[in-house]
C-alpha cells in the first residue's frame, strides 16, 4: 500500500501541483484547503504524512500541527512556508514537526525528503514491533518457566527422604523446562547473532519484520 | 490620440480590504510589443540590483546594472510589504472592454498582477509567456490557466510551421519554458525576502511557480482529462480519415 499524504494549503494551484508531483512520486495523496479540512479528513482516514502550511485563514498551520501531533502521534508533519522565519522553524519544531521547507519547494527534494521521512517511520515501528515481541518472548517464555522451575525446585526441598518417585518427576519436569528453554534461547541467540553478523557486513541482511517473524515462530514452537 | 501616440492595453487592478483600506495598481502595455510601460522608482531598491540574488538561469549581461523584472515589481512589492497572503480582498480589474471583480484573497490578486509584470518587463527568460499577456484571465483557476498556455504555445507552433520551420506539437518546449520561468520564480523569491516583512508578495510568486510546476501535469493528464470537449473535431476526422488513428 503506498503512503498517505495529506497536502494542505489554501492555494489551489499548489495544491493541485503538490498533488500531480507525490502522486507522480507514487504518494497516496489526498488535499485540504486549511487546518479545520484537514483534521476532518485525518478523522476520516489517517495519513502518514501531513504537508502543512503555515500561514492559512481560520486555522494556522501551527494551530493544526499542535492538534495533529496531539490527536493523531502515528501521523508526521512537514511545514511549508512562504516566508522564512527562524523563530518559527523553531516553533514548529518543537511542538513535533519533522521538517520545515520554504517554498516554492523543489518537488524533487520534497520527495526524497518524505520518502526517507516514511522509510524511518516504517523502521521505527518495525522496531517497535521486535521490542514488542522480544518483551513476549522475555515475559511468557522465560519468565513464566522460570517461575515453575522454582515452583517444582521449592516441591523438591520440601519432599520427604521417601518420596524417591515423586523426587524424580518433578526432576524430569525441570529438566525438560530447562531444555526447552535452552532451545528457545539459542534460537533467539542465533536470529540476533545472524542480524549483527548481517548489519556489520553491510549486507541487507534481516529486516526488523523478518526478525518479529522469527521470534514469533520461536515462541510459537515452529522455529528451526 | 495624435499619430506618434502609441497604443497601448491597460490593466487597472484595484484591491479594497475588510478594513476600508483601498489600493490601485494601473499596469499599461504597448498594444503592438507587449512591452510594460512603467516609470522607474528612483532611487532604486537595492534588492533590484541585477547581481542582488540573481537567477541562475538570467542570461543578461553584467553590463545590466538591474533585474527588469525587480525594477517593475519595486512599487507593488513596497505597497504590500506588511500584508498576509491569506488577506481577504475585493479585487476589480478594469479593462477598456470589460470589468473583472472577485472577492478573494491578497495572494491570488497579486499573483495575477506580477504575473503580468514579470512577462512583459524583457527579462529575456520570461519573454516567452509574453503573449499570454494579451488575453490576461484574472483570477484564472488552474485549468484555464493551463489551457491559456497551451493555447499560445500551439499558436505560436502554427506561426512557425507557417514560415517553414519545425513546430512542436507535442509541447517539449513549453515544458521548457515553464522550467526555466520557475528558475526565474524561484530567484525572484529570494529577493522578495529581503524586501518583505510578510509573505503576500512572496506567496504570489509561489502561485505562479506552481503554475509552471503544474503544466507537466496538464500536458500529460489534463489534456486527456479536457479530451471529451473536442469531441466534435475528433469524431470529425475519424469520419473523414476512416482506419487512421
Amino acid at each position: 500500500m503506498n503512503e498517505r499524504i495529506l497536502v494542505v494549503d489554501d492555494e489551489e494551484s499548489l495544491r493541485l501541483s503538490l498533488k500531480f508531483k507525490l502522486k507522480s512520486a507514487g504518494f497516496d495523496v489526498d488535499t485540504a484547503i486549511d487546518g479545520e479540512e484537514a483534521l476532518g479528513k485525518l478523522k476520516a482516514k489517517p495519513a502518514d504524512v501531513v504537508l502543512l502550511d503555515i500561514n492559512m485563514p481560520r486555522m494556522s498551520g501551527i494551530e493544526a500541527l499542535t492538534i495533529i501531533r496531539q490527536t493523531y502521534p502515528q501521523t508526521e508533519a512537514i511545514m511549508l512556508t512562504g516566508f522564512a522565519d527562524f523563530s518559527t522553524a523553531i516553533e514548529c519544531l518543537k511542538i513535533g514537526a519533522k521538517d520545515y521547507l520554504v517554498k516554492p519547494v523543489d518537488t524533487t527534494e520534497l520527495v526524497t525528503r518524505l520518502r526517507s521521512l516514511v522509510r524511518s517511520r516504517s523502521t521505527e515501528r518495525a522496531l517497535q514491533e521486535v521490542h514488542q515481541e522480544y518483551l513476549g518472548f522475555l515475559s511468557e517464555e522465560l519468565a513464566e518457566p522460570l517461575g515453575k522451575l522454582g515452583t517444582i525446585l521449592e516441591q523438591v526441598s520440601k519432599l520427604s527422604g521417601d518420596a524417591e518417585k515423586e523426587r524424580k518427576k518433578l526432576l524430569t519436569s525441570a529438566s525438560d523446562l530447562v531444555s526447552k528453554l535452552e532451545t528457545k534461547l539459542g534460537l533467539v541467540a542465533d536470529a540476533a547473532k545472524h542480524a549483527e553478523e548481517a548489519g556489520s557486513s553491510g549486507d541487507e541482511g534481516i529486516s526488523p519484520t523478518q526478525l518479529t517473524e522469527k521470534i514469533r515462530e520461536i515462541r510459537k514452537g515452529s522455529a528451526r | 490620440m495624435s499619430p506618434t501616440e502609441k497604443k497601448t492595453i491597460k490593466y487597472l487592478y484595484k484591491f479594497k480590504f475588510q478594513d476600508g483600506r483601498e489600493k490601485k495598481f494601473e499596469v499599461v502595455l504597448d498594444e503592438a510589443t507587449l512591452e510594460l510601460q512603467r516609470g522607474d522608482p528612483n532611487p532604486k531598491p537595492e534588492w533590484t540590483r541585477l547581481n542582488y540574488s540573481q537567477c541562475e538561469n538570467c542570461p543578461l549581461p553584467a553590463t545590466v546594472q538591474y533585474c527588469p523584472v525587480a525594477v517593475s515589481l519595486a512599487g507593488l512589492v513596497e505597497a504590500f510589504s506588511d500584508s498576509v497572503s491569506y488577506e481577504a480582498a475585493e479585487v476589480t480589474v478594469e479593462t477598456t472592454q470589460r470589468t473583472f471583480f472577485k472577492k478573494t484573497t491578497l495572494q491570488k490578486g497579486l499573483s495575477a498582477i506580477i504575473g503580468i509584470y514579470m512577462s512583459t518587463s524583457n527579462c529575456p527568460v520570461c519573454d516567452k509567456l509574453r503573449p499570454m499577456t494579451r488575453f490576461h484571465l484574472p483570477f484564472a483557476n488552474s485549468i484555464e490557466t493551463f489551457f491559456r498556455s497551451v493555447s499560445s504555445y500551439l499558436t505560436a507552433q502554427f506561426l512557425l510551421m507557417r514560415r517553414g520551420e519545425t513546430p512542436d506539437w507535442e509541447l517539449k518546449g513549453l515544458q521548457q519554458i515553464y522550467k526555466e520561468v520557475n528558475t526565474v520564480n524561484k530567484g525572484m523569491t529570494a529577493r522578495l525576502h529581503q524586501a518583505t516583512e510578510k509573505d503576500a508578495n512572496i506567496n504570489a510568486v509561489v502561485i505562479l511557480h506552481s503554475f509552471g510546476d503544474g503544466i507537466t501535469y496538464f500536458i500529460e493528464s489534463g489534456l486527456t482529462d479536457i479530451e471529451p470537449m473536442f469531441e466534435v473535431f475528433l469524431q470529425n476526422h475519424d469520419a473523414a480519415n476512416p482506419g487512421k488513428p
